[in-house]
């Protein structure tokens, strides 16, 4: 203990060096806090996104789906299990009719899917509500991006055209009532959302569906011969990956900043040692051992690290919490990555990275202290306590 | 004026009897044909020249003769299948599924436009809707409405020629009503004792563009063609 | 005085060693935190930039309208003379033509007849040319699941679950069914030269590569291309330029024609403009931290250097030397240390950076797979700052600091020094 309280006060004693130190490496909790947080609230927030506008709390895919090739839609129906029939009038199981079809924006054939879903769902956000026009014309919801990419506005009627399941040819105006906003690439690009039971008649296919989201409540109970159960496990596991690859580059960033940090300790340690040889001298004079002396010196160091963690909390609490609060504003981002990208990321700090972080620093720290030190235990004590350089 | 009656009353004659009469008149046990097809594309129009043996409404074979780069490109349908021999490729590839969909040599067709092979009377409901009459020609307009479910088109109208018992223009609507392709047939000429329209142009209604001309240069009727043309060992 | 003050550091290495490995250490830092930001925090522009915007793109007009769309019938035509002429105009960029299409990959049985369908999106660039970077660019060769890259015309790459899918290995024929750029037939083939991992749903489940040339052929494209893409050497988008090129490009275009070349920079594709300015903010803003905490560091080893030299500041005082002249040299000397610490370090810096930016920092091993679309490899980049940023903590941090210390010279009181010295 009171090699503990020597170390702390030799330090502090230091005065403005010190702090310089402690500021530096107080950079490095911030920093490396601050970005990990920021990627975990990235993957929570895509995760929610996702949730929120596509997977729900997991979804049930016929067998045949296959979202990756359109081509497999037209094998992908099977009816609606009797079970589901009430969750469904209660929005809280969602069925979907995905379907392809043709529209002409400007004249040019372009393929696009047709999705339908219950007006009344309440699993995602869709704004299925929304979807309400009179009986001549079929109302449908597309996304921002869908809308840009093709120059729809609110209020359009766009052509579509599609075959039924018997492969009949039919064409129909689609009178666009909203347009929503997501960060969800899935249910946006290259489709039209309109109400189920307007697609399940256009296809002829009364009662089917190609997949369900549900909400909270469990599946009631289904074909396992038709219907695959898809967790939120598997379908959001295209974000892992993508953090993943993120948290090694920043981590790349933040290892150079405490790389800069460490030069700092070393340098003073470097120093306080050369100058304080007399000290280090009289302390084995009066009856140190060796290990003593180095452990202070490493000690002193280290505490570094403890110095800057408490600074790091006096401005770094209040940074971080108001970031957590109001969100980094992120650009409008293009989605080519295929993921979700909120307008504002809202950092999540974990217990664990906290308490990893600040171990990393400070083993790091006490790493560094360490170095130098050594060669206190090559020191003689009586050429030391002379002053003369070793 | 011993038509003249019908027209009083509003009696129009039956539209099975002018199917029957248009089918007495077009058909052949078989027929070869050369032919030359323009698709006017937004940029630039293509010109295309092919040779088909046809045999009833099932066995069609295709040989395109230019240009250049679509010669001895090959195409054999048999029934509900289609397959296509390119040279310089030399392969064989079965064009199914969703290919179908896809337009021939990028006309206005598709495949299964193509495909379709289906007696009318077999098909569809067919009723005289009236008289009409298209560059100065008399015709009946027959309205056909689909009695299967397995159409691709739901409902068609057929404006007829009255004395030569041709058809002039066809609509094919959608099951919602919207029209959705259209071919006109002009240049009709007498070719072994029958009226025959020698000139088509098909039109995708939703899409722009100057459509897909089909001119019959030179037609034979009731020829012998050898079975084996209709195989796939003649792809090749 | 420089010069007396130079042999005195150069003679006493306790007085400049250390010192200037610090700054040297630190400046190298610098550099390469600055380097390597903008590596990493560029790579989803980058990224776009490197698989379909390029810096900046030439398409026709009509092409443009749809680009979402990629509509090969809108393509460019005339080539050849038009990279010329973007060569000549644009001499700081490379020009690349590509095509996207879209086409069905079926490959044969024993007898040539259809055996396995799918439908694939395609991509034509050019990998045979010497000297082309193409498959670099599109980080093809670390993507590699088997064979080789297309070394010859009729080579094709597939993603290799489509290969999986299909049926086929390296080495097996498949052929490619589509539309020519006017809706005419083709029917193509290709030999399997290798797979590759894509790293995007999408992809991975049909996508082929092919050489420009083939593919032009395969689709009736003599000497078109659906865009030409142009890359600054330095492989950094630069906003300004990119704004100069398009400016100078447009300005000389016909812009009636629906067919005519237009040229479309980065950041108004893909919404990538409000990106290309946050990444620039987030990147001064990070480098700004770092370079303040790279002050702190060299002012306290200012400080350090200052505390080093007490004995001797004392004994040159007591021999008579002015406070003032004491002080001015000891500035002096920070400044040389400080400059020569800055060089040094900048050019370890940006050695160091090169050879990052060529041979990147492998971090597959924390990765599943390494794919085309998420490099495993980072790579640093070296844009103008990164020449003088180093000096701002080397040279002017490391002379605050020991003018700041060295303050304490004035505070010394010559009567006591030889009790100091003692």
């Amino acid at each position: 203990m009171i090699t503990f309280k020597l170390a702390f006060r030799n330090l502090v004693g230091a005065g403005l060096r010190t702090w310089l130190n402690v500021f530096v490496l107080s950079l490095s909790y911030v920093v490396i806090i601050y970005m990990n947080g920021m990627l975990d609230g990235w993957n929570v927030q895509a995760k929610s996104d996702m949730m929120n506008w596509d997977t729900g709390q997991g979804q049930l895919w016929q067998k045949n789906y296959d979202p990756s090739d359109p081509f497999t839609l037209q094998d992908s129906f099977d009816p609606i299990p009797a079970d589901f029939n009430t969750m469904i009038g209660e929005g809280k199981i969602a069925p979907v009719l995905v379907t392809m079809a043709s529209f002409y924006p400007e004249g040019r054939i372009q393929s696009i899917l047709l999705k339908g879903i219950p007006e009344n769902q309440k699993v995602i956000e869709l704004p299925t509500a929304s979807m309400t026009a009179d009986s001549s014309s079929i109302p449908g919801l597309v996304g921002k991006r869908m809308a840009e990419a093709n120059k729809i506005k609110k209020g359009d009627v766009i052509t579509i055209r599609w075959r039924d399941r018997n492969g009949t040819f039919d064409a129909a105006d689609v009178l666009i009532t909203a347009i929503f906003e997501t960060n969800v690439p899935t249910v946006d690009g290259g489709q039209i959302w309109i109400p189920l039971s307007r697609l399940q008649k256009m296809m002829q296919l009364p009662g089917e569906a190609t997949l369900f989201i549900r909400g909270k409540s469990d599946w009631p109970s289904f074909g396992k011969d038709q219907w695959i159960v898809k967790d939120l496990k598997s379908l959001t596991a295209d974000i892992d990956q993508v953090i993943k690859a993120k948290s090694v580059s920043t981590s790349i960033l933040y290892l150079i900043l405490l790389l800069l940090a460490m030069l700092a300790i070393f340098d003073t340690q470097v120093l306080s040692i050369f100058r304080r040889q007399r000290e280090i001298g009289t302390q084995i004079a009066l009856g140190m051992t060796r290990g003593q002396v180095v452990r202070l010196f490493t000690l002193e160091g280290a505490m570094n690290g403890v110095l800057a963690a408490l600074l790091a909390a006096v401005y770094g609490i209040p940074f971080l919490a108001s970031q957590a609060k109001y969100g980094i504003p992120m650009p409008k981002a293009s989605n080519s990555m295929g993921m979700a990208i909120a307008e504002k990321i809202f950092p999540v700090y974990s217990v664990g990275l906290v308490v990893v972080t600040i171990c990393f620093v400070m083993l790091t720290a006490l790493v560094v202290s360490y170095i130098p030190a050594r060669r206190i235990a090559k020191m003689n004590p009586t050429e030391a306590i002379k002053g003369k350089i070793q | 004026m011993a038509f003249l009656p019908s027209v009083l009353f509003g009696q129009n004659p039956s539209a099975s009897r002018i199917i029957e009469q248009i089918d007495k008149n077009m058909a052949s046990k078989n027929r070869i044909m050369t032919a030359t097809m323009i698709v006017h594309g937004q940029r630039d129009d293509r010109t295309m020249e092919m040779k088909v043996w046809s045999e009833g409404d099932k066995k069609s074979f295709t040989e395109y003769l230019s240009p250049a780069r679509d010669k001895g490109t090959k195409m054999l349908k048999l029934a509900d299948q289609l397959w296509m021999f390119a040279p310089s490729a030399d392969r064989i590839i079965q064009i199914s599924g969703h290919m179908l969909r896809q337009s021939v040599m990028g006309s206005d067709l598709s495949y299964e436009d193509m495909m379709d092979d289906r007696k009318l009377t077999d098909v569809y409901n067919a009723v005289v809707i009236g008289p009409d009459n298209i560059d100065g020609r008399p015709c009946w307009v027959l309205e056909l409405r689909a009695k299967t479910d397995d159409v691709a088109y739901f409902m068609r109208k057929m404006w007829i020629d009255q004395d030569r018992n041709i058809p002039l223009k066809e609509e094919w609507y959608a099951k919602a009503g919207k029209l959705l392709k259209q071919t006109t047939l002009s240049d009709v000429k007498k070719l072994n004792g029958r009226w025959f329209p020698t000139k088509m142009i098909y039109k995708d209604m939703l899409k722009t563009g100057g459509g897909t001309e089909f001119v019959i240069n030179d037609i034979q009727f009731d020829v012998n063609i050898p079975e084996s043309i209709f195989s796939k060992a003649a792809l090749r | 005085m420089i010069r007396f003050l130079l042999k005195g550091l150069f003679r006493d290495r306790q007085r400049s060693l250390l010192p200037v490995i610090v700054v040297v250490t630190g400046v190298l830092l610098t550099v390469l935190m600055q380097t390597m930001m903008t590596g990493i925090l560029g790579d989803l522009i980058d990224f776009n930039a490197k698989f379909s915007t390029g810096h900046v793109k030439v398409v026709t007009k009509a092409y443009a309208e749809r680009m979402d769309q990629t509509p090969n019938d809108l393509a460019l035509s005339k080539v050849a003379q038009l990279k010329e002429k973007l060569q000549t105009e644009f001499p700081s960029m490379e020009w690349v033509p590509r095509i996207r299409f879209g086409g069905l990959i079926d490959a044969p049985d024993s007898i040539g007849e259809t055996r396995s369908q799918g439908p694939a999106i395609g991509w034509g660039i050019d990998f045979l040319s010497a000297g082309s970077k193409e498959a670099e660019r599109m980080n093809i060769p670390k993507s590699m699941v088997s064979g080789h890259l297309p070394k010859k015309a009729g080579e094709v790459l597939l993603s290799n679950q489509f290969a999986e899918k299909l049926k086929v290995v390296p080495g097996d024929q498949i052929t490619l069914f589509g539309s020519t750029m006017n809706g005419g037939m083709t029917v193509y083939n290709f030999k399997v030269a290798g797979t590759v991992i894509f790293g995007s749903g999408v992809l991975d489940r049909g996508a082929f590569i092919a050489d420009i040339s083939d593919v032009g052929q395969a689709l009736d494209m003599p000497d078109a291309a659906s865009e030409i893409l142009g890359y600054f050497k330095n492989n950094r988008y630069d906003k300004i330029q990119a704004a100069d090129a398009v400016k100078k490009f447009m300005s000389a275009m016909n812009t009636a024609d629906p067919y005519a070349p237009v040229m479309i920079s980065l950041r108004d594709q893909n919404n990538l403009g409000e990106m290309v300015d946050y990444e620039d903010l987030v990147s001064v803003m990070i480098i700004s931290i770092f370079v303040m905490a790279m002050s702190l560091v060299l002012w306290n080893a200012g400080l350090l250097g200052g505390l080093r030299r007490y004995g001797e500041v004392g004994v040159r005082l007591a021999v008579g030397e002015s406070k003032g002249h004491v002080y001015r040299s000891l500035i002096w000397e920070s400044i040389l240390i400080g400059s020569i610490g800055s060089v040094i370090g900048s050019v370890i810096g940006l050695l160091l950076s090169l050879w990052i930016g060529k041979n990147g920092i492998n971090v597959s091993g924390f990765m599943k797979n390494a794919s085309m679309m998420m490099p495993s490899v980072y790579r640093t980049v070296i844009t103008s700052p990164a020449f003088y940023i180093g000096f701002i903590p080397g040279l002017f941090a490391t002379v605050i600091g020991t003018a700041l210390a060295g303050i304490g010279i004035y505070k010394r009181n010559t009567a006591q020094l030889f009790k100091e010295l003692e």
